[in-house]
C-alpha cells in the first residue's frame, strides 16, 4: 500500500470516525452535566435571546469593538478563507461527497488559491499576534500553538501540492491528505472544537441574559 | 433634609469602620488540603452543562481584557477576566469535563496556594460588571464563572477578611454594619420627628413589603426618607419590617449561596407573611440580581413581584402616576452593573430624570456598555485603594466628557464609590441619587407626609 492509498484509505477512514466519535463525545461529556434551574419570572423570551446571541456575536458590539479590529478582522479572513478553500474545492468536495452523499458546484481553482493564500496570511497574523500581543501572549498555552499548527498544515501542503513544489505530486497529495485527517482528528479535543461549541456557548448567555430583557 | 448630614459626610465617618473591618472577620482555620477540597468541591458542584460549555469554547483570543476597567487602567495581562478562570477551568478538565481521565494524567489538581493568589483576582480585582461577557466572540458568561470561583475561595475561608467580616455579621445577624431592627426603628423616629412624615412599620398587612439597606439605615437615612416620601406621594399601601428590612444579601456579593439563600428565603417569608403583591428594593444595585433573579436559590417561581425602585419609579412616570416638579439641569446617569447590564433596567432611570426636565447626557460608554463605578460585587470594602483608584480616575474622566453638571446613580454602593473618587480627585461634580431626587421633586403638597 503506497502513502497516497494508506491516506485515501484507513487513514481517512480513521479519521473520520475519531472527528464523529469524539465530537460526540465531547458533546455529549459538556451537556449531559446538569442543566441549571430556572425558576425565576422571565421578562422576555430566553429562546430568542438565545437565537438571536448566536448570530450577534457575530461582529463585535458598537462601543467594544475599538481594540479588538485586527483580531476581529483576521479571525474572519482565516476562517471565511478556509471555508472557501475546504467547501469550495472541486476534490473537497467530492471528498464530502463521497462521505454524505451531498455535493455541489465547485469554485474555480485559481480562486481557491487566492483563498487559501488570504487565509494562509491570516492565520499568520494571528500567530503574530498570539506572539507579540502581551494579554494574548500571556493567556497562551501550548495547545493553541499546536492547534494552530494543524489548521495550517493543510492549507501548506495544500498549496504546495497544488503547486506542484518540493515533493512528486502523490507523495505531496498524500501529505496534504494527511494533514488534513490530523486536522479531522484534532478537532475534538483541542480548541478546534469552539467551530462547533460556539453555537451553544453564545445561546446560553443570550437566553440567560434575554429572560432578563437584556439584549446581549 | 438639610438636617441630615450630606452622602459624602457620612462616607467619610464610615471609612474608619470600613478600615477597621479585617479585624473583625471570624478566623478561619483548617489544614491547606481541605481549603482544596472545599473549593474544589463547591466548583464542581457549580459546573453544570452552561459552565462547562463555556470552558470548552475559550480560543485565548484577550479581546475580554478590552473590556474590563481593571485592564484597562492597568494594562496588566494578568486582569485579563478569562485568566481569572484558570483555576475553575483546570478543575472543570479533571473532574467534570469529557477528558478528565486524560487530564487527571497531566494536571494537578489546585491547592490552597493557588486559592490564596487568586483571591486578588477573583476580588480585589474584578466586581462582576459582565462587562467582558459583552464582548467574547465565544459568548461565554465570564462573569457568571468568576462568581462561582469567588464561591469556592470563600469556601476554602480564603475571602478578603474585610468582606469576611460582613459576611459572618450578616450570617448571624441578618442585616450588615450594624444596622440592627432597633436601630431600624431608631431611624425611623428620627425621621418620623425630623421630617414630619409617617413611615410605615411592621403592618401585618400591605401591599408592598419595601425592603432598606444597612447603608442607608446607618449611613444614607435621606434614602430611606425619599423612598417613604415617594411611596406615600404615590398613595401606595407599603410597609417596612422589623423582622425583614435588609435588602443588601452578602451572601450574594461573597458568592456564598447557602447564606444567599438563607437571605433570600428570609424575605420571600415576610413578604409572603404580609400578603405582599410587590417587594420593592431600595437604591443597592446587587440586591436585585439577588432576589429578583436569583436562579437556583428558592425552588418555585415567587407569588409577588420583586422590582427595583429605579424600574419602579420609571413605570409610575411612565404610567403617569408619578409627575415631578422640572428644573432642567444637565445629568448623566450610571447604570449599575447589577441593575442595567445584568438586570436589563436602562430606560426607566431615564424616564425619571426626564420627567423632572433634565437633559442626560451619556458617558462615552453607557447603558450597556457602561463601566462599573469601581468597587462593586463588594469591591468598596476592600483595602485596595491604590487599584480602585485607578477606576475611579477613568470613570471621572467620562463624566467629565458628558459636559454634564451632575451624575446621577440608584446604587449606594455606586455612589459611595463615585463619592470616594470625588474627594480623591476633588471633583466639584455632585454626585447623586435617582431616589433623592425624584422626593426633591415632588409636587408641593404635603400628600408624601401619611401613606396611603
Amino acid at each position: 500500500m503506497s502513502l497516497l492509498e494508506f491516506a485515501r484509505g484507513p487513514a481517512f477512514q480513521a479519521a473520520v470516525a475519531i472527528l464523529v466519535f469524539g465530537v460526540f463525545w465531547r458533546l455529549l461529556g459538556v451537556l449531559t452535566l446538569r442543566w441549571g434551574q430556572r425558576q425565576t419570572e422571565p421578562r422576555a423570551s430566553a429562546a430568542a435571546g438565545g437565537v438571536r446571541t448566536v448570530f450577534s456575536r457575530f461582529w463585535p458590539r458598537r462601543g467594544l469593538s475599538r481594540n479588538v479590529r485586527t483580531g476581529r478582522f483576521l479571525g474572519y479572513l482565516s476562517h471565511i478563507g478556509l471555508a472557501l478553500v475546504v467547501f469550495g474545492g472541486v476534490y473537497h468536495i467530492e471528498t464530502i461527497h463521497g462521505v454524505l452523499g451531498v455535493a455541489w458546484p465547485a469554485l474555480p481553482g485559481s480562486l481557491i488559491s487566492v483563498a487559501a493564500v488570504i487565509a494562509l496570511g491570516a492565520f499568520l497574523g494571528l500567530l503574530g499576534r498570539r506572539l507579540m500581543h502581551p494579554t494574548v501572549r500571556f493567556l497562551s498555552t501550548w495547545e493553541d500553538y499546536f492547534s494552530w499548527a494543524v489548521a495550517v498544515l493543510p492549507l501548506v501542503t495544500g498549496l504546495l501540492a497544488g503547486a506542484g513544489l518540493g515533493l512528486d505530486y502523490a507523495t505531496l497529495l498524500a501529505i496534504h491528505i494527511l494533514s488534513a485527517e490530523l486536522l479531522l482528528i484534532w478537532l475534538p479535543f483541542g480548541k478546534l472544537f469552539h467551530g462547533i461549541s460556539f453555537v451553544p456557548s453564545r445561546a446560553f448567555t443570550g437566553a440567560n441574559y434575554g429572560r432578563r430583557g437584556v439584549k446581549i | 433634609m438639610s438636617e441630615f448630614p450630606t452622602f459624602e459626610q457620612a462616607m467619610q465617618q464610615m471609612q474608619g469602620m470600613l478600615e477597621k473591618l479585617p479585624e473583625m472577620a471570624p478566623p478561619m482555620q483548617m489544614p491547606p488540603q481541605q481549603r482544596a477540597d472545599r473549593a474544589t468541591a463547591v466548583m464542581v458542584q457549580n459546573l453544570d452543562a452552561r459552565f462547562g460549555t463555556y470552558l470548552e469554547s475559550c480560543i485565548h483570543c484577550g479581546h475580554c481584557a478590552e473590556a474590563c476597567h481593571f485592564f484597562q487602567v492597568t494594562g496588566d495581562p494578568k486582569y485579563t477576566p478569562v485568566h481569572k478562570l484558570d483555576l475553575l477551568r483546570r478543575t472543570y478538565r479533571r473532574e467534570s469535563g469529557p477528558f478528565r481521565w486524560l487530564y487527571r494524567l497531566f494536571s494537578q489538581p489546585i491547592t490552597a496556594e493557588e486559592l490564596a493568589d487568586w483571591k486578588e483576582l477573583a476580588f480585589d480585582s474584578c466586581t462582576m460588571c459582565g462587562r467582558c461577557t459583552l464582548i467574547c466572540p465565544m459568548g461565554i458568561d465570564i462573569a457568571a464563572m468568576v462568581h462561582v470561583v469567588r464561591e469556592s475561595i470563600s469556601a476554602a475561608g480564603l475571602a478578603p477578611p474585610e468582606i469576611r467580616a460582613v459576611e459572618a455579621e450578616q450570617a448571624t445577624q441578618d442585616t450588615v454594619f450594624g444596622a440592627s431592627p432597633e436601630k431600624l426603628k431608631e431611624v425611623i423616629g428620627m425621621l418620623e420627628q425630623q421630617a414630619g412624615i409617617e413611615i410605615p412599620l411592621d403592618r401585618e398587612q400591605a401591599e408592598m413589603l419595601v425592603l432598606t439597606s444597612g447603608l442607608d439605615i446607618m449611613m444614607n437615612p435621606r434614602g430611606l426618607l425619599a423612598t417613604a416620601k415617594v411611596l406615600n406621594h404615590l398613595g401606595a399601601d407599603w410597609t417596612l419590617r422589623s423582622d425583614g428590612y435588609e435588602s443588601i444579601n452578602f451572601g450574594a456579593q461573597v458568592c456564598d449561596k447557602e447564606i444567599h439563600k438563607d437571605i433570600a428565603r428570609r424575605r420571600i417569608d415576610t413578604a409572603k407573611k404580609i400578603g405582599a403583591k410587590t417587594l420593592l428594593l431600595c437604591e443597592c444595585g446587587h440586591t436585585y440580581p439577588a432576589l429578583r433573579w436569583a436562579e437556583g436559590i428558592y425552588q418555585e417561581p415567587l407569588p409577588f413581584e420583586v422590582i427595583y425602585i429605579s424600574d419602579y419609579l420609571g413605570k409610575q412616570v411612565q404610567a403617569g402616576r408619578l409627575k415631578l416638579r422640572r428644573d432642567g439641569r444637565s445629568v448623566t446617569f450610571h447604570d449599575p452593573c447589577k441593575t442595567g447590564r445584568v438586570g436589563g433596567i436602562f430606560d426607566q432611570p431615564r424616564a425619571v430624570l426626564e420627567a423632572m426636565g433634565d437633559e442626560v447626557c451619556e458617558t462615552p460608554d453607557h447603558k450597556m456598555t457602561n463601566f462599573c463605578c469601581g468597587g462593586g460585587g463588594g469591591g468598596f470594602l476592600l483595602n485596595n485603594l491604590p487599584l480602585r483608584s485607578k477606576v475611579y480616575q477613568m470613570k471621572m474622566q467620562q463624566f467629565d466628557a458628558t459636559g454634564a453638571d451632575t451624575v446621577v446613580t440608584a446604587c449606594g454602593s455606586c455612589r459611595l464609590n463615585f463619592a470616594t473618587a470625588k474627594m480623591m480627585l476633588e471633583s466639584e461634580r455632585p454626585i447623586e441619587s435617582l431616589v433623592e431626587l425624584a422626593a426633591d421633586h415632588l409636587p408641593d403638597d404635603e400628600g408624601w407626609r401619611r401613606p396611603g
